[in-house]
């Protein structure tokens, strides 16, 4: 296809590349001088030194120090021994709640991109093709978004809980699973934001001189197309993480997510949830506080990149 | 505008049939044994066996497709494969009913904080006001409400001793007043939530509305301030932030199975996490399918709502 293009085109697509670069640079000059942006990265990358370092650098072992016994009978409360008290079988919760990072980063942003991809390509299927593709595809990506997507993340996850398939595709491992489900069910959600973002597109001089020139759909879709709406696909990854973290910690809480004896904050809450009556207010508040850093975090990047993007 | 509402209904029953189509090719491919769960592992065989034929687990993929086809169509679903004493729809009834309580109460609760403080970022946009508000809205939305809950238990509950730390069976006993101190507490990390998302369409809705030419216009005729709010931001202002809540139910949905779960309130989610562990196909496809519904008729209703309060988009509606 490259021999067909004219002998300008090199230059008119080094001009375009050298444009855009300027742009990257300019956004991330705006992006560097956003407070929320950088108190956003600044959570983010503390809880990603968590999750990375996990048990290297938490004050006790997560899983198996159980001699958090300083009061005489667990759970503790917070002392100087340790900060966030112990749980009702004497772990530390300090450690607990900075490994408790680990599985949910790996989780949730994976799920992430991946709906991202999968939307991306078939909102730009739907996009470009429209007609009877496009028609049915959007009445099925309609349907998926009526579902609530917890309540079908919980419907899959205990009915899949011994299905080979399953097993096969996801080496064994749950955490595989469970990025598979939620990716498949943002996947939908993706490829109605880029299927509208290439309707706009696919009509502008650029698509139609590409077409003219010959091009070949699937060039037109990777090559032309997709450069010039990374802007909304990188919007909506950032939004989509967030998404992602509060559906699977909400899936961990209900007890179908990550399951025993990880650490995660969704199950720590769950399981710290029956000691509120006994005034035990720690093993509950201090991975609540986690996850609403975290998210908060999360939130802030997206925020930052949106107002960015969108100026 | 009727052929739009007749269309409109129209396509939701194509979905509504392409969702049931979905949930059953789900509950087709998941491999679960449903009658062992029900039965226990210590179940005969032959009882066993026995349930399958009963309840038409044995019989084809198409027979049992169009069984849960006819039960969409006669609204009529048969009886909970767990309980068989009741009817699906009457074994979803109570929970159902329990889970609008703090619904409705959290709308109650949120609808004119969170509009009023739209309307005081808009109009303080820029200033400190504005960001303390975008700020909390932001963290107010984006904390899941389960958190946002299991803060207020501790906070609330636990420290102030204003509210219940956790749901009681107890509540049951009172009046609906009396019952206020069993709801508030998932009520109110519901309506944080709600706040945040509100507030912030409001605001971007006020803004735009601000700077538009029919506000101006309105303004140099000599309507007094309340005057162009109220007949012409206001509602201009509310219409995306009506789309966004109506695109939202699905979340909010999913956010309520949190705080019910963690709150240990008997709601919709306890029925749907019983039916999931035990195979209650029946329960759970129904229970999947109201929430869907649910969500259809929120966002039909919203478009219905623009187009009465917006004549510009009932025409567009009309022709499109």
């Amino acid at each position: 296809m490259s021999d067909t293009a004219t002998p300008s085109a090199p230059n008119v697509l080094v001009a375009s590349m050298a444009e855009r670069k300027t742009a990257r640079r300019e956004r991330w000059h705006l992006l560097r001088k956003r407070p929320g942006f950088i108190i956003g990265v600044f959570i983010c990358g503390f809880w990603t030194v968590c999750a990375v370092l996990g048990d290297r650098i938490t004050p006790y072992d997560p899983f198996t120090d159980r001699d958090g016994l300083s009061c005489g009978r667990a759970p503790c409360p917070p002392s100087s021994a340790h900060w966030f008290g112990t749980d009702k079988i004497g772990r530390d919760i300090l450690s607990r709640v900075m490994m408790g990072a680990r599985d949910l980063l790996m989780v949730a942003p994976v799920a992430a991109v991946l709906s991202v991809i999968f939307g991306t390509i078939l909102g730009m299927v739907m996009g470009y093709y429209r007609g009877l593709v496009d028609n049915v595809l959007s009445r099925i990506v309609e349907a998926f978004l009526a579902l609530p997507v917890v309540m079908v993340g919980l419907f899959i996850l205990t009915l899949s809980k011994d299905s080979a398939v399953l097993d096969a595709i996801s080496f064994g491992s749950r955490n595989v699973i469970i990025i598979y489900v939620v990716a498949l069910l943002f996947t939908p959600i993706v490829a109605r934001t880029v299927r509208s973002t290439v309707l706009g597109e696919r009509d502008l001089d650029y698509v139609v001189s590409a077409r003219l020139r010959g091009e070949s759909s699937l060039f037109i879709m990777t090559r032309e197309i997709l450069p010039n709406i990374t802007a909304p696909i990188i919007v909506e990854l950032t939004v989509r993480i967030g998404y992602s973290i509060f559906t699977v910690a909400t899936l961990s809480l209900l007890g179908v997510g990550l399951q025993r004896p990880s650490p995660d904050w969704g199950l720590a809450i769950a399981e710290g949830r029956d000691l509120l009556p006994a005034d035990q207010w720690w093993p509950v508040t201090f991975p609540a506080l986690a996850i609403a850093t975290l998210v908060v975090g999360v939130n802030l990047i997206a925020d930052s990149i949106q107002a960015v993007y969108e100026r | 505008m009727w052929r739009y509402v007749v269309k409109r209904v129209l396509f939701s029953l194509v979905t509504l049939w392409l969702l049931a189509t979905i949930v059953f090719l789900m509950t087709w491919f998941l491999p679960s044994d449903s009658a062992r769960l029900i039965l226990g592992a210590q179940a005969p065989e032959a009882s066993v066996a026995e349930f399958r034929i009963r309840n038409g687990l044995n019989d084809s993929f198409l027979t049992q497709y169009f069984r849960l086809m006819k039960g969409l169509i006669t609204f009529d679903f048969g009886q909970s494969w767990k309980y068989p004493q009741y009817e699906v729809w009457e074994y979803l009834r109570t929970p159902l009913a329990k889970t609008a309580k703090i619904a409705v109460l959290a709308l109650i609760i949120t609808t004119p904080i969170s509009i009023g403080a739209g309307l005081i970022a808009a109009k303080f946009r820029d200033r400190k006001t504005d960001r303390a508000i975008v700020l909390f809205g932001l963290a107010a939305s984006s904390i899941p409400e389960f958190v946002t809950c299991a803060l207020l238990m501790v906070g609330l509950g636990l420290k102030l001793g204003w509210l219940e730390p956790v749901y009681s069976t107890e509540a049951e006993k009172l009046s609906l007043f009396g019952q206020l101190r069993f709801l508030l507490i998932p009520a109110l990390a519901l309506a944080l939530a709600y706040f945040g998302y509100i507030a912030r369409m409001m605001r971007a809705g006020t803004i735009q509305a601000l700077d538009s030419d029919y506000v101006r216009t309105a303004s140099m005729k000599g309507l007094s301030g309340s005057q162009v709010m109220r007949s012409h931001v206001l509602r201009n202002a509310i219409a995306p932030t009506i789309t966004v809540m109506s695109v939202q139910v699905g979340y909010l949905i999913s956010g309520i199975l949190g705080v019910e779960y963690i709150y240990n309130y008997p709601g919709f989610s306890r029925v749907l996490l019983d039916a999931a562990t035990d195979g209650d196909l029946p329960v759970l496809q129904v229970a999947v399918l109201i929430s869907a519904l649910i969500y259809m008729v929120a966002t039909l209703f919203a478009d219905l709502f623009i187009a009465w309060l917006n004549p510009r988009a009932r025409l567009e509606l009309g022709s499109s």
